[in-house]
């Protein structure tokens, strides 16, 4: 679960990020947070990750309340959550397997358990034929699959996919979005942020409209893949 | 931390040595050139004490024993003599063995004249004292001077001195030369790593997003760095055997004042090779896990 309470963002600039933010994503839920460039969409993930600090309000996260944890305790955080990025950012010196089975290491999972469970994750997105490839080998949208299956890998509480399409060709963006439904209906937290308004219609849901720092639209939408 | 973990980290330590050859070149040569120029100062400065202590080992202490004193009251001095903490070395020179000594000193003439005066030996018993620290030179022939049996006590305190003070200022020296070096090498070096740490900031980066805990995160760098360290340790080690052993060879051909003076040859790489080889692998190690701790503190702060 996502809370925002009252919660602003001014940085060292002077610039205004987030203005009395209040905002609460409850588990199982799927939410789009939408926004043009500049809106605070960015500013919303990295309060989230703990990369920045609230200037003012709080934030929880999981059970974290994320004013008072302390920097050494931020990777506790960080488990409970999966990240896709834009970018992509797979580890190039390691192959697919590698990638996925890194974050289980991480936490120092037992190897019976990274054996069994980094295959499984990486045949759910459908690559365990490219298990051994190196990110470089693999195209845009398989390398987005694979970060997908890293974000996954760990059974997040929470998935901040933070624009993952936007490298993608749309054909796959939709494939992508679609792994990330069939992830949320087995109970993991999604948040995506895209400003890709085409697949916000067709999926439909939770949409949060961010604009200038302050939430201009907070609805649940149906989707145009319901009405088909 | 589960012993699989650290089985990981350091396989991958191991493996990114390989993975980043240009980077890990990179760093062991600087880390050699560093090794190199720290190993051959601290080499020279010790063969220079060794030389400087080996002067002050060649600058003795006569002790002249009062005329007419019976042989167990020489006998005894000598015991008293080494009861003296500072006393290293005592041996006694009777006044026949320093009069043969005399004559024998003497060009042909000078000895037909004293030849007959042998039974006016004018010359006293003595013992020739060293001492293992000249600094304490002057507390030492004091304490000789109020033996029984002692009519006085030679010692040149001046020359003494001027030692003291030659191994003081070359000690100061040597430290400074010695502290700058590895100060400028552990700037050299964790800015090598950094540029290796630099070029994998990104996967630093991913590194902090999934949850790795900074330990984590540095334990493989400093492995890598480690084994860079040791591996270029091992190259200053072979490197510093061979100049050495020239250095030395050149020194002693060449400059026939340490035999001159007495003192002993330089250190023979042999005699040094275990502390040298354990020096080097320590620092080599130290350097390279320090180096890359320093350069990974800044990307680790996500």
């Amino acid at each position: 679960m996502v809370e925002f309470n009252d919660v602003s963002v001014t940085y060292s600039s002077g610039v205004d990020a987030l203005n009395h933010v209040t905002l609460k994503i409850n588990d199982g839920d799927f939410a789009f947070v939408v926004g043009s460039s500049g809106a605070g969409k960015s500013t919303l993930i990295k309060l989230i990750l703990k990369e920045i600090d609230a200037t003012e309000g709080t934030v929880t996260v999981n059970g974290f309340n994320l004013k008072k944890l302390k920097r050494r305790k931020i990777p506790n955080l960080r488990r409970t959550l999966g990240i896709v990025f834009q970018d992509f950012r797979l580890i190039p010196t390691m192959t697919v397997y590698e990638n996925v089975a890194f974050v289980l290491r991480v936490i120092d999972a037992p190897k019976k358990y990274i054996k069994s469970r980094v295959p499984y994750v990486i045949s759910l997105v459908g690559l365990a034929h490219k298990a051994k490839a190196y990110p470089e080998e693999l195209s845009g949208g398989e390398q987005q699959r694979v970060a997908l299956a890293r974000a996954l890998v760990n059974d997040p509480q929470l998935i901040i996919a933070d624009e993952p399409t936007g490298n993608i060709d749309p054909a796959l963006s939709y494939e992508i979005v679609e792994l990330l439904k069939g992830i949320n209906e087995c109970g993991t937290t999604i948040l995506m942020v895209t400003h890709e308004h085409d697949i916000v219609r067709h999926f439909g849901g939770r949409i949060i409209n961010i604009n200038a720092g302050s939430i201009a639209f907070d609805e649940t939408i149906g989707g145009a893949n319901e009405a088909q | 931390m589960k012993l699989s973990s650290i089985n990981y980290l350091v396989g991958k330590g191991i493996s990114s040595v390989w993975k980043n050859k240009m980077m890990s070149f990179a760093s062991f040569c600087i880390m050699l050139v560093s090794l190199l120029m720290v190993g051959l100062s601290v080499l020279a400065s010790i063969n220079i004490n060794k030389i400087i202590s080996g002067i002050e080992g060649k600058n003795e202490v006569i002790v002249i024993v009062k005329d007419g004193t019976s042989d167990e009251a020489i006998t005894a001095l000598e015991s008293s003599i080494k009861e003296i903490k500072n006393v290293d070395t005592v041996s006694f020179y009777s006044r026949e063995e320093a009069w043969k000594s005399m004559i024998d000193d003497m060009s042909k003439e000078e000895k037909e004249l004293f030849q007959y005066a042998e039974g006016d030996n004018p010359l006293p018993d003595t013992y020739k004292v060293s001492v293992k620290n000249i600094e304490k030179m002057a507390d030492t022939t004091n304490r000789m001077s109020t033996l029984e049996g002692v009519e006085s006590v030679k010692a040149s305190n001046e020359f003494a001195d001027v030692l003291i003070s030659v191994r003081n200022i070359f000690s100061v020296i040597a430290l400074a030369v010695i502290a700058a070096l590895i100060i400028v090498c552990l700037v050299i070096i964790s800015n090598t790593t950094r540029t290796s740490v630099f070029a994998r900031r990104k996967e630093i980066n991913i590194m902090k997003y999934v949850g790795a805990t900074n330990k984590f995160i540095k334990i493989p760098f400093q492995i890598e760095g480690t084994i860079v360290g040791l591996i270029a340790a091992v190259a200053a080690f072979v490197l510093t055997m061979f100049v050495y052993r020239g250095a030395a060879n050149l020194i002693q051909d060449n400059y026939q004042i340490l035999t001159i003076l007495g003192v002993d040859s330089l250190y023979s790489f042999r005699d040094i090779i275990i502390p040298v080889g354990i020096a080097y692998l320590i620092a080599g190690a130290v350097i390279g896990a320090i180096g890359t701790t320093i350069s990974t503190s800044k990307y680790v702060k996500v």
